[in-house]
């Protein structure tokens, strides 16, 4: 199999069907052509993670400017997983929303053509090896959802959008000004044009780059970027674009595009360590920002009465956790690495069964009038309490087995003041969103409102992402073990080959 | 060779102040376009030995689009709203431009710490004035209400990053530089259509009133 040619066509097949779903004839070929083009891709990019994380390879094309490795190939398997179930969901979700004819043909074709847009640009960030084109990514996919968020145009929905835009526009030209620094460290290695940017040769070179620049650049990529993935406190936009956007944007939002964001700075990661001399200068800047994330989340989360807030500030705390991990290193990277799949799974659903019971009871996501929703809506009314019991850690879902690692790496690198800081903040939240969902699902509603049935396709996308966090919280599958480990060897390879490689 | 680089550098530090203590939109635009058109000239001037193709299409790329697009999209969204001045800034003008001098200090200071360049060299001025570009853009973005104007500190803070980038990476592939191009611009129309948009709605651009999702 020519694997160069998948590569260019995991960009090229969504990007294309963006632009062919605005001439769409009806929502339904709309939706159809999305679902197409999600799951086209889908097997094309299996192929290739199967031959990244099964057989080793890696895969180049484009004179080398694109490039798939174990880190991208796991994290592409995460999104092209949150795309293709936020995909079904999409179609059940609108399919709703056209019977009651609030949805006109026009604002379908809009979504789906940037639904589809928005694919081929989190693509591009995950399997290019040019950082700048990284970054043309990163800030394709804040321009390209910024219209997501208001498909139904409303007050709310405006304000939101453009606090999103504006902010990530901002911080996003922060991380640019990292990027230029970062090349800009390279100078005195004397790299080509053509290869000044590219991530394998800065990581081949990095014992050789600037540390004052390369100190300069990670500073400032780690706020910009770190905006764009919603670490506090640069994550005021937020809760507004994930409470106003529809659910399944919000879906992808907080599945896969704050993951993206934090996937840039985990590209740097090994760069900075290796040209700093491994002092773990950089990894502490992580562990404060995830820190500082899990504390602000929690404070919020207990006083929200928005679901889909909750919910945001869910994704808050768990960037957050991701980002500790990784700063923690070792197997903190492993047990983040876990974490992002397992968050983005249990994520995914709580936002679907979020919209979902905000569709059945009128619109509103206010948790007091959505309260005792269990009768009127079984399935989801477990979807949404099994998830927020899995997003809180409860024991035997997989996101407790990676936050359990987590806390392991802390003790075993002995990190008290972080643990117990981290612990806190876990326990905040546990409460807090506990005394949130028990009465949502089992509380009195004063109005009386018809049992809502389920199709299959909504019991599909309930019962199966919450049985794989079932199963993977018990038993870890030998390929997804080996998968994790050669990503998270990638962000701390910089530690154990080029440390012994550079000394005289 | 480096004396038209530092003239242009102060007239690009004076049109940050400039920028900072004016209240009319319509001449902040004309500032920010003739920003734009300097940057476009900086490019050619500080590889004047050796012109290139790709050289010269950035150059005018950025000259067309930060000179003349990014202006009648600009002065079209004013049309639109109807609002000339900014309403009651955050803080004030006078204030503004005093701390527009305190960013070039400590520009200055930044500039002095990290050593792109060789002392004697001309270029000295580069990196100081391209942080104060940057720091104004985002000081404008924090201090004025009006969409408008924060989509103009965008505009600013981008030139900062440009005119550093212009200097300290002369080796940025055409594809990679032309992508970021079209990245800002299109950033800049998706905020104009925002801004249209917003003033339908709510009929004014006062983003201290966009204030209804709270918590």
């Amino acid at each position: 199999m020519n694997y160069e040619i998948v590569l260019w066509l995991l960009i090229l097949i969504p990007a294309i069907s963006g632009l062919i779903c605005v001439l769409a004839p009806s929502p339904k070929v709309a939706l159809g052509m999305m679902c197409t083009c999600v799951f086209s891709t889908a097997l094309l990019g299996f192929s290739a993670i199967g031959a990244v994380l099964l057989h080793g390879k890696i895969l180049f094309a484009a004179a080398n400017w694109l490039f798939m490795d174990a880190l991208s190939a796991y994290n592409l398997f995460v999104m092209i997983i949150v795309f293709c179930l936020s995909s079904i969901y999409a179609c059940v979700y609108f399919q709703q929303e056209l019977l009651h004819n609030n949805l006109t043909l026009k604002q379908i074709r809009q979504f789906t053509s940037l639904w589809c847009g928005a694919m081929a640009a989190m693509t591009v960030v995950l399997i290019s090896n040019n950082l700048g084109i990284m970054w043309v990514g990163i800030e394709a996919t804040t321009l390209i959802t910024a219209f997501l968020i208001c498909i139904h145009v409303s007050r709310e929905s405006l304000e939101a959008m453009w606090k999103y835009i504006l902010i990530c526009s901002v911080g996003v030209a922060f991380a640019f000004m990292g990027t230029l620094l970062a090349a800009a460290s390279a100078k005195s290695v004397g790299l080509g044009s053509h290869n000044a940017l590219l991530w394998t040769t800065l990581r081949d070179n990095a014992a050789s780059l600037n540390p004052v620049f390369i100190k300069a650049a990670f500073i400032f990529l780690l706020v910009g970027y770190g905006t764009k993935a919603g670490l506090a406190p640069m994550h005021s936009w937020l809760p507004d674009a994930h409470s106003q956007a529809p659910a399944p944007v919000s879906a992808i939002f907080s599945g896969f595009m704050l993951n993206a964001a934090l996937y840039c700075i985990m590209r740097y990661v090994p760069i900075v360590e290796t040209a700093t001399g491994h002092t773990g200068w950089g990894l502490k800047f992580l562990v404060g920002f995830g820190i500082f994330s899990i504390i602000v989340a929690a404070a919020f989360i207990t006083f929200q009465k928005d679901l889909k807030r909750l919910l945001a500030y869910h994704s808050i705390e768990h960037l957050g956790i991701i980002a500790l991990g990784f700063g923690l290193g070792g197997l903190g990277t492993f047990a983040a690495l876990f974490h992002t799949f397992n968050h983005s799974l249990c994520k995914t659903l709580s936002f679907f069964a979020a919209g979902r019971l905000g569709q059945i009871f009128g619109g509103s996501h206010d948790m007091e009038k959505m309260s005792g929703s269990l009768p009127v809506s079984p399935v989801w009314s477990i979807g949404i309490f099994c998830s927020i019991l899995a997003l809180i850690g409860i024991a035997p879902f997989a996101l407790f087995m990676s936050e359990f690692q987590l806390v392991k790496a802390a003790v075993d690198s002995h990190a008290w003041v972080v643990l117990s800081l981290f612990l806190l903040g876990a326990g905040l939240v546990f409460v807090g969103a506990l005394g949130h969902a028990i009465p949502l699902v089992w509380g009195t509603n004063h109005e009386s409102r018809k049992p809502v049935k389920a199709n299959f396709f909504e019991a599909f996308l309930v019962f199966a992402p919450l049985a794989v966090l079932l199963v993977l919280g018990l038993w870890m599958p030998k390929p997804l073990f080996t998968a994790l480990n050669s990503a998270a060897s990638i962000i701390g390879i910089a530690s154990s080959v080029t440390s012994s490689g550079v000394g005289p | 060779m480096d004396s038209p680089i530092e003239i242009m550098m102060i007239l690009l530090v004076l049109s940050d102040m400039a920028l900072l203590g004016l209240s009319r939109l319509r001449t902040c635009i004309s500032i920010v376009s003739f920003q734009g058109m300097l940057l476009g000239g900086l490019a050619l001037v500080t590889q004047f030995g050796s012109l290139t193709p790709r050289l010269i299409m950035i150059a005018a790329a950025s000259f067309v689009i930060k000179g003349f697009v990014f202006p009648y999209l600009l002065k079209r969204g004013i049309r639109e709203a109807g609002t000339l001045h900014e309403s009651e800034p955050f803080i004030g003008y006078i204030t503004s431009v005093l701390a527009g001098v305190a960013m070039l200090g400590i520009s200055l200071w930044l500039g002095a710490r990290l050593p792109l360049f060789a002392a004697g060299s001309g270029n000295y001025l580069v990196v100081p004035a391209a942080l104060t570009t940057l720091f104004t853009g985002l000081f404008l973005i924090i201090a004025r209400r009006n969409a408008l104007n924060q989509c103009l500190g965008y505009i600013i803070m981008e030139n900062g990053i440009y005119t550093f980038g212009i200097f300290s990476v002369v080796e940025i592939p055409l594809l990679v530089e032309l992508g970021i191009l079209l990245d800002v611009f299109v950033a800049v129309f998706v905020m104009g259509i925002a801004i249209y948009h917003i003033n339908r709605e709510f009929d004014h651009l006062d983003s201290h009133r966009l204030n209804v999702l709270k918590g």
